[in-house]
């Protein structure tokens, strides 16, 4: 049992990948493959998106546009807290009568932290509470547009050379070259009419074609490269004024070097994510849609499905110098299954289970103890137990087939887990 | 415009772009202006202060999956928030990236994360990709090394320095702590050593990009002789002012004026194109880019000009190269975005994208990935064409051009 305290006193161990072990807390069970699944060995997938300080759900493809930010929040370039609109009453001519003067509302952001407004970077007021700030936009935008136009055209002639290539390689009594120029290539140029071939040797642009062509101009070399301002050598640095490099690296596409010229960001969103057995496909665990609720449409986490173990009360017998070897129960124990509503009765009736007192120390709805003897084989040190349960398991959430006998069961399947208990330290 | 790309006009969703250097990372998506997101390539466990880094060649193979593959969880789960089973991914590295540690990335993306395809791109060319010449002399600043490397790729003419961003902090860390004194509740003027056994790496990084500065070049010649003159006749310049740095509100810092470090010099007497053909040499001095982190300090580039300028006046250099005219390039992006951008520039060509990425299938096939270094993965039929050109997009260059 992992609890906040105790971490991990239980462990059971994982066949997935690699055989690593982990506390039950952590795991899941896949009812369909009858297994334990760890984080590592299930896929994780993105389910849903939210604003993790508005709580607004945002579907994927809103939050695709709008590059996993949120609309109306903000993020205060200084110290990354989220920032906060704040409204001031400004004097402002009335639009009838340019001498009266009335107060509008006029509203900035502002940290509630660090203190920064928006104010402080120059940008203006604006007269509506949400949607009047806007991200300042990449000035090299349009180039790299351009460039992208320019090499997907480039892209699209490889491709038809090596679908030309591979229809040509379909007939190999013609030799390649032969058919490069006179076979396949006539052929096609029939077909499409209007637009010659282009030549094979080289993908440059100095062909024309009647299709739109574009070209870029390549990028111009400078000469000369603005020096460094004579006053660095002799101004002191205002070091409140210099923006750090992780405030620098929030905006990728400026970073500033002054803190005058620090915008804020819209806010990243979260995600809820769900996830899926690598085996057989299925969903083990799958939140909810609405960002606020903490709660799972689908859940088979291992300790709800399979049963825990927890809390020891040992007794050791003697010390040898080997491994540590443990006498178990021989017998099977008999556990009943869990029932919800026996947790709150109190006055339980005895189940009629013929428990040996040697081996079982108590029984309670679902719940068991039992002996373990423990002889640890060294002096000192921490004591390790593992072993191997076998336990049954009904798994009565199966899809119910409507059988000949009218009945619905479900079999019980044996499941066997190497489970390993820290007992602690020795005590000298 | 390819804002609406991604919104089902019949092609396959956009490619992540990922660029994984030593200090930093960082990821987008193709077809876009910036990367989303820049972080440090670094994981923090919950327990220990120190960050693990994520780019390292010298550990063995399963820590080295076990941190790739949370820290490419982080990059899918919190930065980009997108399924990693839908999209390609690029991945922009440096030619130098040892080949396990290539595997171990391409096992994490393919075996954990189970990809559809992904491709290996090298991040000089792809900055050359953003400026739309043939041809071109980058000059990666980093943080571990220095590259400098031919656009249409000659394999056979780079060199390296293992002089980045991180000799420039060892550096400023050792001057630092015999330099500078230290005031604290207990007095003023301490030194370093006293008080905190050292600094730890994000103040001296800060230290660097905040207040340090790259001086011209007769002033760095003057610096120079005054530190290796020792009767003392050349005169250093006045040094700038001292900076008060806060480091943990309590204590603060005073950084003496006079740090400074001739290490640019070091990196400039490489550059020099020697190594590649006499009739490429014209052209490629004329088509200087320069990326990396280390490059954006400030006068890093104008130092950079008149130390080449100076060094080719110098008889080693002269008959070396017969120009004396260089150009630097300023690509559409930071310096150290531009490998990034170039990365999403081609992850933006879906036609070829396909075909030129190492697919699931494949690896699944063969179990590794193919690698420059390495003759015996077969060769794609495109490369059997007689007297054909290879156009500009290459994914590894196999040029028999010397």
């Amino acid at each position: 049992m992992a609890t906040l305290l105790q971490p991990e006193k239980v462990l059971y161990l994982v066949r997935g990948e690699k055989k690593i072990r982990v506390p039950l807390s952590q795991l899941y069970f896949c009812r369909y493959c009858s297994e334990l699944r760890s984080l590592e060995c299930v896929s994780h997938e993105v389910d849903s998106h939210f604003c993790p300080s508005c709580l607004e759900n945002m579907p994927s493809a809103e939050a695709k546009l709008k590059k996993n930010r949120c609309a109306n929040c903000f993020d205060c370039p200084c110290c990354m807290h989220t920032l906060s609109t704040r409204a001031t009453n400004i004097p402002a001519p009335l639009p009838d009568d340019p001498t009266k003067t009335t107060m509008k509302k006029a509203y900035y952001l502002a940290c509630g932290f660090c203190r920064w407004t928006s104010r402080d970077v120059g940008m203006a007021d604006k007269s509506v509470a949400s949607g009047g700030w806007q991200e300042p936009e990449n000035p090299h935008t349009q180039r790299i547009n351009k460039l992208i136009e320019y090499y997907q055209q480039l892209a699209q002639r490889e491709k038809l050379e090596r679908d030309r290539k591979k229809l040509a390689r379909r007939r190999p009594f013609m030799p390649q070259a032969f058919s490069e120029k006179y076979g396949l290539g006539t052929r096609l140029q029939r077909q499409r009419s209007g637009a010659p071939i282009s030549a094979l040797y080289g993908l440059s642009l100095k062909e024309g074609e009647d299709q739109k062509e574009i070209t870029i101009e390549p990028a111009q070399a400078l000469d000369e490269v603005e020096p460094l301002p004579e006053d660095y050598y002799t101004r002191p640095v205002n070091l409140p004024e210099v923006t750090t490099l992780r405030q620098r690296l929030l905006q990728p596409d400026f970073q500033p070097a002054g803190a005058s010229q620090l915008h804020p960001r819209h806010k990243h969103l979260l995600m809820k994510r769900s996830l899926r057995c690598r085996k057989c496909e299925h969903n083990l665990s799958k939140p909810e849609f609405n960002p606020t609720s903490i709660k799972f449409k689908i859940q088979l986490v291992a300790v709800q499905t399979l049963f825990t173990l927890s809390g020891l009360t040992i007794t050791v017998l003697q010390c040898v110098l080997a491994l540590c070897c443990v006498l178990v129960p021989s017998k099977e124990l008999v556990l009943s299954g869990k029932d919800a509503a026996a947790e709150y009765d109190e006055l339980a009736e005895p189940q009629g289970f013929q428990d040996d007192p040697d081996v079982v120390a108590f029984r309670k709805s679902n719940k068991i103890g039992f002996f373990i003897k423990v002889v640890p084989q060294r002096e000192e040190g921490d004591v390790t137990v593992a072993f191997k349960l076998r336990h049954d398991f009904r798994n009565l959430a199966a899809p119910i087939r409507p059988t000949e006998e009218g009945e619905a069961t479900s079999e019980a399947i044996w499941l066997t887990h190497h489970v390993e208990l820290s007992l602690g330290p020795l005590a000298t | 415009m390819p804002l609406f790309e991604g919104l089902g006009s019949g092609g396959e969703k956009t490619a992540v772009v990922i660029d994984l250097g030593a200090a930093y990372t960082k990821c987008g998506f193709a077809g876009e202006t910036g990367p989303r997101f820049i972080i440090p390539s670094e994981i923090k466990h919950a327990g220990s202060p120190e960050a693990v880094r994520v780019v390292q060649y010298n550990i063995n193979t399963e820590e080295l999956y076990s941190i790739l593959k949370e820290f490419v969880h982080l990059l899918y789960f919190r930065h980009l928030l997108v399924n990693p089973r839908d999209r390609r991914v690029v991945i922009v590295e440096s030619i130098l990236c040892p080949s396990h540690f290539r595997e171990t990335l391409s096992r994490v993306f393919f075996k954990h994360f189970e990809v559809p395809s992904v491709l290996f791109a090298p991040s000089h060319l792809m900055s050359v990709m953003t400026l739309g010449i043939q041809s071109a002399l980058v000059m990666d600043c980093g943080y571990t090394e220095t590259l400098i490397y031919e656009g249409i790729p000659i394999l056979s003419a780079w060199e390296a320095l293992p002089m980045g961003g991180k000799a420039i902090h060892k550096e400023l860390h050792s001057l630092l702590s015999e330099q500078c004194t230290l005031d604290t509740d207990s007095g003023p003027g301490l030194s370093l050593p006293t008080v905190i056994s050292a600094i730890p790496e994000d103040v001296v990084e800060d230290i660097k990009v905040r207040t340090c500065f790259v001086s011209d070049l007769q002033r760095g010649m003057k610096i120079q002789e005054a530190k290796f003159n020792l009767d003392g006749s050349a005169e250093r310049p006045a040094p700038p002012p001292d900076v008060e740095y806060p480091l943990d509100g309590r204590k603060i810092l005073h950084i003496k004026g006079s740090i400074s470090f001739p290490s640019i010099h070091f990196v400039c007497s490489v550059f020099v194109p020697r190594q590649c053909p006499i009739d490429t040499r014209k052209v490629l001095s004329e088509n200087l880019v320069i990326i990396g982190g280390t490059s954006m300090l400030p006068g890093f580039l104008h130092r950079l000009l008149s130390e080449i300028r100076s060094l080719v006046e110098k008889p080693k250099y002269r008959d070396a190269l017969a120009t004396k005219s260089f150009r630097i390039h300023s690509p559409p992006a930071k310096p150290n975005c531009t490998a990034w951008l170039g990365g999403a520039i081609f992850g933006a060509l879906q036609d070829i994208l396909g075909s030129r990425s190492v697919s699931r299938d494949y690896y699944n096939q063969t179990g590794r990935i193919p690698d420059w270094c390495c003759l015996s993965t077969p060769l794609p039929d495109s490369v059997y064409e007689a007297g054909k050109t290879p156009p500009p997009l290459m994914k590894r260059a196999f040029s028999t051009e010397k």
